[in-house]
C-alpha cells in the first residue's frame, strides 16, 4: 500500500480536520467571543503546529505557530478579538488550508476515482462502524463455544456408540441418551439465540456501513459561516450566522452542489439583504443583522433555508426591470409574489444596470440552477423590511436514518426513530377505544390515533371489530404536530439507509421509501409527515387508495328543535357528509322510505313519536333494518342508555357532554355506504 | 472391422445424428419460445424473450397506494422491483395469490406475477395467429398460440410495461448520484 511510502497520509486527514474546526471556531469567536473558544483555538493550533514540525512541514507549523502568538495575549479574556487580529487569524489559517490542499493533491492523484474530498468529521462514523464490528464479533463468541460443546456432544455420542454395540450397561446408556438428547436441545437453543443476535448486529453494521456513503450536513456550515463573514466585513456590516440541522446526513454529491449554490445565497442576503446599521437602527432593528441557515430532512426531501433579516426584496425595483424587460405588461399591478416568482423564473437576474435587483439575481440562478439538476425547486418568501427566505428544496436519494421496526396488520415496516417520541402499550381494551373514537389520551393531551394496519394493511383489509387493532400506540411528532399510530408489535431499532420507492411503484403518501432488509427483500420505511398527515386526514377512515371509493350515504337528522337540526347538520357537512332533516319521527319513518339513508341520528324527546320507538321501529322494518341509529339526547341516565341499547340504537351521545368528535368518530364507525 | 460391422455403426451414427439434426432442422425455422401460464384463471402466453427472469415463490412486500393491480416490491440483488398483477392488468377480478413472477425485459425493472405455471414450450411461427390490431382488455394481448389444442392469448410485455407505465404516470426519478 501507499502508506509506508506516504508519510503524510495521516497528516493530511489530521490537518484538513484542525483547519476546518480552526476556521469554525474563529468564526464562532466572531460572535461570541470567549476564555473557551480562546482556548480551544490555542489547542487546535498547538496540535497542528506539533503534528506539522513531526512531518516537516514547516510552511504549516510556523504559521501555526504565528496563530498561537496571536492568540497567547487574548488567553482568558472576555471581549472580543479586534478586527485586525480576527482577519488575520483567518488569513494565516487560509494559508494553512492552502498548504494543506497542495500536500492533498498527489494523493488524488493516486485515486482519480474520488472526485470529492472524503467527507469529514468521517472518523466518529468509522468508530461507530468499528464497534458495531466489534460488536458482531463478540456475539459470534457463543457459536464458537458452541462448536466446541458439538465436538464434546460427538465424541459423547461415540462413547454411546461403542457402548450400545457391546451391550453392557443397557440402563446407562439409556441415561446417557437422554442427557445427550437434553444437551443438544441447549445447545440448538442457544446457537438459535446466537444466530439471531449476529443478524441483527450485521444489520446494525450494514447500515452503519451504508451511512458512510452520506455527510453530515454541518459539513458546509463552516464555508457558509466564513462566506457570511467575509461578505459582512467587506460591507463593513455586522452579520450574525445562525445554522440548524447539522446532524442531517444525505449524499456528499448533493451537499456539495447545494452549498455552493447557498455560498451565493448567504452572500447576496449580506449584501443585499442586510441594511447598514444605520438604516437598521432607524428601522428598529438591532444593529447587528442575522442570516440563518436551516438544512432539514422531511420524509425523502432535504430543505436548504436561508433567512435574513434584512429588507427584504426592492419590489418597485424589481418591477421596473420586468416592465423594462418586457416581461410584464406596463401598467399591470402584479402580486408581490409574483414578481418574486419573477426573479427565479422569468430571468431578471443578470443585468448589469439594477444592481440592487441583479445582485441577488446571480445567486438566484445558480440556486435554480442546482435545484433543477437535483430535480428539486427553489422558493423566496419575501417580508417587506422583516427580511427573505430563500429555500432550496432537493429529493434525497439515499437517506440514512435510525428506525423503530414496526408490525401491524401482518405487515413490518420501519418508522423513522427521530420522530418517535414514545412507545406506550395499549391494552386491548384502550386499543378498541383509541380504534372507536380515532383519539388516544397520552401525557395529559388527547391525540388524534390511529391503527397503522389500516394506513398500510392490505387494501379495504380493515381490522375485524372485536380484535384489537393496536397493542402499541407509537407516539409521534412532525410538522410540530402530535400523533399516535397503534401497531401490533415493535420488533427493535435498526440503523437503514432509505431509498426512493422504484420507478412504476406509485404509493401512499404514508410511505417514504424503503431499504433493503437482510434476506435481501425490501421493507417499507415510512414517512412521518405523511403519518400525521394521515392521521389527522380523517381519523377512522384512511383511504388505503386514493381510487374512488363510494360516496357515504346520506344521514337523516331527526329532531323537533330547529336549533339542534341546524347545528347537527353543520357539524356533519362540515366533516362531509350529506345530510337531510326531519322535524318528527313520524316524518323521518316516512322519508326513510324514500331514500337509501347511511344512518340515522335521532332525538329521544319529541312530540308524537319519540327516539326510543322511532329506533325500534326502524329496526323491525326489514327495509330500514341495516340502517344504524345514534341516539342524540340529555337524557344521561343509565337507564336511558340501556332503553336505547334495547331499542336497537347502535351509539347513544349525551347532549350535556356533547363532544363533536366523539359522534363523528361513532359515525365513521357506523356510516353505510 | 467387418463390413457389417461397420454398416452397423454407420447407420447408429447417422441415426445419432438425425435425432440432434431435426430439432436443430426446427431451431433454424422460425419458432417462439413460449411460457404457458395461467393469470386469473385463464391459460395465456408469454414470450421468453419479451422476459428477464422466471421466479416462484418471490417474497412481495405490499405497497399500500392508488394501483390496486400493484402488488408489491420484490428484492432482486439490491434491486428494488415493483411487481404487478398479471391478472388484475388484464382485467381479471382480483383472486388468489399469485404464486410466480417473470422480470420484464427493459427499463426500468418490472416484476409480473402470475398464479400458474403450465410449462416452457417452443412452437413454430406458423403455430401463433398473428393479429392486426391489438386486442384483448387494455391492448396487452398480441396474438393467439394454439398449444396442446387450446387457444392461448399471447401477453405482449412491452404493451403491458406500456400499460403499467401510463397506470403508475412514470415519472423518471432524478438520480442525486448521477454523474
Amino acid at each position: 500500500m501507499a502508506e509506508a511510502r506516504d508519510p503524510l497520509r495521516y497528516f493530511r486527514i489530521e490537518a484538513r480536520e484542525l483547519v476546518d474546526q480552526i476556521s469554525a471556531a474563529v468564526l464562532d469567536l466572531d460572535q461570541q467571543p470567549g476564555p473557551d473558544l480562546v482556548a480551544r483555538l490555542l489547542r487546535y493550533a498547538h496540535t497542528l503546529k506539533g503534528a506539522a514540525r513531526v512531518v516537516k512541514q514547516t510552511e504549516i507549523a510556523d504559521r501555526a505557530h504565528t496563530l498561537e502568538e496571536v492568540l497567547v495575549p487574548h488567553r482568558g479574556e472576555d471581549a472580543a478579538l479586534p478586527a485586525g487580529e480576527m482577519r488575520e487569524l483567518l488569513r494565516l489559517n487560509d494559508e494553512i488550508a492552502r498548504f494543506v490542499g497542495a500536500l492533498e493533491k498527489p494523493a488524488s492523484i493516486e485515486t482519480p476515482a474520488v472526485e470529492e474530498p472524503p467527507p469529514r468529521a468521517v472518523t466518529a462514523d468509522l468508530d461507530e462502524l468499528l464497534d458495531a464490528i466489534g460488536e458482531a464479533n463478540a456475539r459470534i463468541a457463543p457459536l464458537r463455544d458452541g462448536s466446541r460443546e458439538l465436538a464434546r456432544m460427538h465424541r459423547s455420542a461415540e462413547a454411546l456408540g461403542d457402548r450400545l454395540r457391546t451391550g453392557r450397561d443397557p440402563a446407562g446408556s439409556r441415561g446417557a441418551v437422554q442427557r445427550l438428547a437434553g444437551d443438544l436441545a441447549a445447545l440448538g437453543r442457544r446457537i438459535t439465540d446466537a444466530v439471531d443476535q449476529v443478524e441483527h448486529q450485521l444489520d446494525e453494521v450494514r447500515g452503519r456501513a451504508e451511512g458512510l456513503r452520506l455527510s453530515a450536513a454541518g459539513t458546509i456550515f463552516t464555508a457558509l459561516h466564513r462566506a457570511v463573514h467575509d461578505a459582512a466585513e467587506a460591507e463593513g456590516k455586522h452579520v450574525r450566522f445562525v445554522a440548524s440541522g447539522a446532524q442531517t446526513r444525505m449524499g456528499p454529491h448533493l451537499l456539495n452542489q447545494v452549498s455552493g449554490a447557498f455560498l451565493h445565497v448567504v452572500r447576496n442576503a449580506v449584501v443585499h439583504g442586510i441594511e447598514a446599521e444605520a438604516q437598521r437602527r432607524a428601522a428598529g432593528k438591532p444593529a447587528e443583522g442575522t442570516i440563518t441557515v436551516e438544512v432539514e430532512r422531511r420524509g425523502r426531501w432535504a430543505h436548504f433555508r436561508c433567512t435574513d433579516d434584512g429588507r427584504g426584496f426592492d419590489l418597485t425595483a424589481l418591477r421596473r426591470v420586468a416592465e423594462a424587460r418586457g416581461l410584464l405588461a406596463p401598467g399591470r399591478e402584479p402580486e408581490p409574489q409574483e414578481l418574486i416568482d419573477l426573479v427565479l423564473h422569468g430571468g431578471v437576474s443578470t443585468s448589469g444596470s439594477v444592481t440592487e435587483v441583479a445582485g441577488r439575481g446571480i445567486g438566484m440562478d445558480v440556486a435554480r440552477d442546482v435545484a433543477a439538476q437535483l430535480g428539486g425547486s427553489v422558493a423566496i418568501r419575501n417580508r417587506p423590511g422583516q427580511g427573505a427566505t430563500v429555500e432550496i428544496v432537493v429529493p434525497l436519494t439515499l437517506l440514512s436514518m435510525n428506525g423503530l421496526v414496526v408490525e401491524a396488520g401482518g405487515t413490518v415496516a420501519t418508522m423513522p426513530l427521530d420522530a418517535v417520541r414514545r412507545c406506550v402499550r395499549l391494552p386491548g381494551e384502550d386499543a378498541a377505544t383509541a380504534t372507536a373514537a380515532g383519539r388516544l389520551a397520552h401525557d395529559g393531551q388527547v391525540v388524534p390515533f390511529l391503527p397503522l394496519s389500516r394506513t398500510i394493511g392490505p387494501a379495504g383489509d380493515n381490522p375485524p371489530a372485536g380484535r384489537p387493532a393496536g397493542a402499541v400506540a407509537v407516539v409521534l411528532t412532525a410538522d410540530e404536530q402530535t400523533v399516535a399510530v397503534g401497531v401490533d408489535r415493535l420488533a427493535g431499532t435498526t440503523t437503514l439507509v432509505a431509498r426512493p420507492l422504484p420507478d412504476l411503484a406509485p404509493a401512499a403518501p404514508v410511505i417514504g421509501g424503503v431499504a433493503i432488509d437482510l434476506n435481501g427483500n425490501p421493507r417499507l420505511v415510512l414517512d412521518a409527515h405523511g403519518l400525521v398527515a394521515a392521521v389527522h386526514a380523517d381519523p377512522g377512515r384512511i383511504e388505503t387508495a386514493r381510487e374512488p371509493e363510494k360516496p357515504h350515504r346520506p344521514i337523516l337528522v331527526v329532531d323537533d328543535s330547529l336549533t339542534t337540526r341546524m347545528l347537527e347538520r353543520s357539524i356533519l357537512e362540515s366533516a362531509g357528509y350529506e345530510v337531510d332533516l326531519a322535524a318528527s319521527a313520524e316524518e323521518a319513518l316516512e322519508m326513510a322510505h324514500g331514500r337509501d339513508y347511511g344512518l340515522f341520528l335521532t332525538d329521544i324527546d319529541m312530540p308524537g313519536m319519540d327516539g326510543f320507538t322511532f329506533v325500534a321501529r326502524a329496526r323491525a322494518d326489514p327495509e330500514l333494518a341495516a340502517v344504524p341509529a345514534i341516539l342524540v339526547s340529555s337524557r344521561a341516565s343509565a337507564e336511558d342508555r340501556r332503553r336505547g341499547e334495547e331499542a336497537g340504537a347502535a351509539a347513544y351521545v349525551v347532549k350535556g357532554e356533547f363532544n363533536q368528535e366523539e359522534l363523528l368518530a361513532h359515525i365513521r364507525r357506523l356510516i353505510l355506504r | 472391422m467387418t463390413p457389417g460391422v461397420a454398416g452397423r455403426i454407420d447407420e447408429l451414427r447417422q441415426e445419432f445424428d438425425r435425432s440432434f439434426a431435426e430439432p436443430v432442422r426446427r431451431h433454424d425455422e422460425e419458432h417462439v419460445e413460449l411460457l404457458a401460464v395461467r393469470a386469473g384463471g385463464r391459460p395465456y402466453a408469454l414470450r421468453l424473450a419479451q422476459t428477464a427472469g422466471l421466479h416462484p415463490d418471490r417474497p412481495v412486500t405490499p405497497l399500500p397506494g392508488p394501483l390496486p393491480a400493484l402488488l408489491g416490491l420484490a428484492g432482486f440483488a439490491g434491486t428494488v422491483v415493483p411487481v404487478y398483477d398479471l391478472a388484475a392488468l388484464l382485467g381479471h377480478p382480483a383472486g388468489g395469490h399469485p404464486r410466480w413472477l417473470v422480470l420484464a425485459a427493459g427499463q426500468p425493472p418490472l416484476g409480473l406475477a402470475f398464479h400458474e405455471l403450465d410449462g416452457h414450450v417452443r412452437v413454430t411461427a406458423d403455430a401463433i395467429v398473428r393479429e392486426q390490431t391489438h386486442e384483448g382488455p387494455r391492448g396487452c394481448l398480441r396474438g393467439i398460440a394454439g398449444l396442446d389444442g387450446a387457444a392461448r392469448p399471447i401477453i405482449d410485455v412491452p404493451a403491458t410495461r406500456a400499460l403499467v407505465h401510463a397506470l403508475a404516470g412514470h415519472v423518471q426519478v432524478t438520480e442525486e448520484a448521477q454523474r
